[in-house]
């Protein structure tokens, strides 16, 4: 047990480490000229209320250009809630 | 120390995570694994919500109109709103992560109902019993 127990904290502290050190490439916390607020998201931000008519932009693109997606999503809970009831269903005579 | 302020919101995240890491693949309670997992997912759902964050004077992606809500042509700026689009995916990540939960959950029950237990080396004994018998 204690072997594993060593083995594990140095896996973690490895990961850890190399996350650590890949965190130098990253963009600057809160930099408006990032690689994730620079591509796609002025498109997003400029056309959301003009196509949608929606103040909220997160609800936009929620509930109208990614629409299939929530409609998958619901599936995702819905496949969650009934193997949830299978599991916990009172078996018949056990 | 311009550096230390850019990206240690990157290093909460990965303590965070590790903590998650550590507990899913050392621990030996089952259960401790599972927070361990819902631990993780935070973690990664806290890194995806910083990158969407703009200084300098950027709200919440909401349109700020005219009286009746409307946008006033011309005026949405990208540099006035934060990026909506990691807001909308972790809203995404949130479903799946209470759904793995609950799963997760569930069967943990089953598990203890089946061998009155949760401890991953008491399992492990029991079913080595079983399976010489």
């Amino acid at each position: 047990m204690k072997t594993l127990d060593i083995i594990g904290w140095f896996a973690v502290l490895t990961t850890g480490a190399l996350l650590i050190y890949g965190t130098a490439e990253m963009p600057n916390w809160g930099d408006p000229n990032s690689p994730p607020s620079t591509h796609v998201s002025p498109r997003y931000i400029e056309k959301a209320d003009e196509e949608t008519h929606t103040p909220n932009m997160v609800t936009a693109v929620l509930a109208d250009y990614r629409g299939y997606d929530t409609m998958g999503e619901t599936t995702v809970i819905f496949t969650a809630g009934v193997s949830c009831m299978m599991l916990l269903r009172r078996r018949q005579g056990k | 120390m311009d550096f230390i302020i850019a990206k240690y919101n990157y290093w909460i995240y990965i303590i965070l995570m590790m903590i998650g890491f550590y507990a899913m693949i050392v621990k030996n309670n089952l259960a401790k694994k599972v927070v361990g997992m819902n631990i993780f997912q935070t973690a990664l759902i806290l890194l995806f919500i910083s990158t969407g964050v703009k200084t300098g004077g950027a709200t919440v992606p909401i349109v700020i109109g005219d009286a009746h809500g409307h946008a006033i042509p011309g005026t949405l700026h990208a540099i006035d709103y934060i990026n909506p689009l990691p807001h909308v995916l972790m809203l995404t990540a949130i479903v799946v992560m209470v759904a793995t939960f609950g799963v997760a959950l569930a069967l943990l029950i089953m598990i203890f109902k089946r061998y009155k237990t949760i401890e991953e080396d008491e399992i492990l004994e029991i079913r080595r019993k079983e399976a010489f018998t």
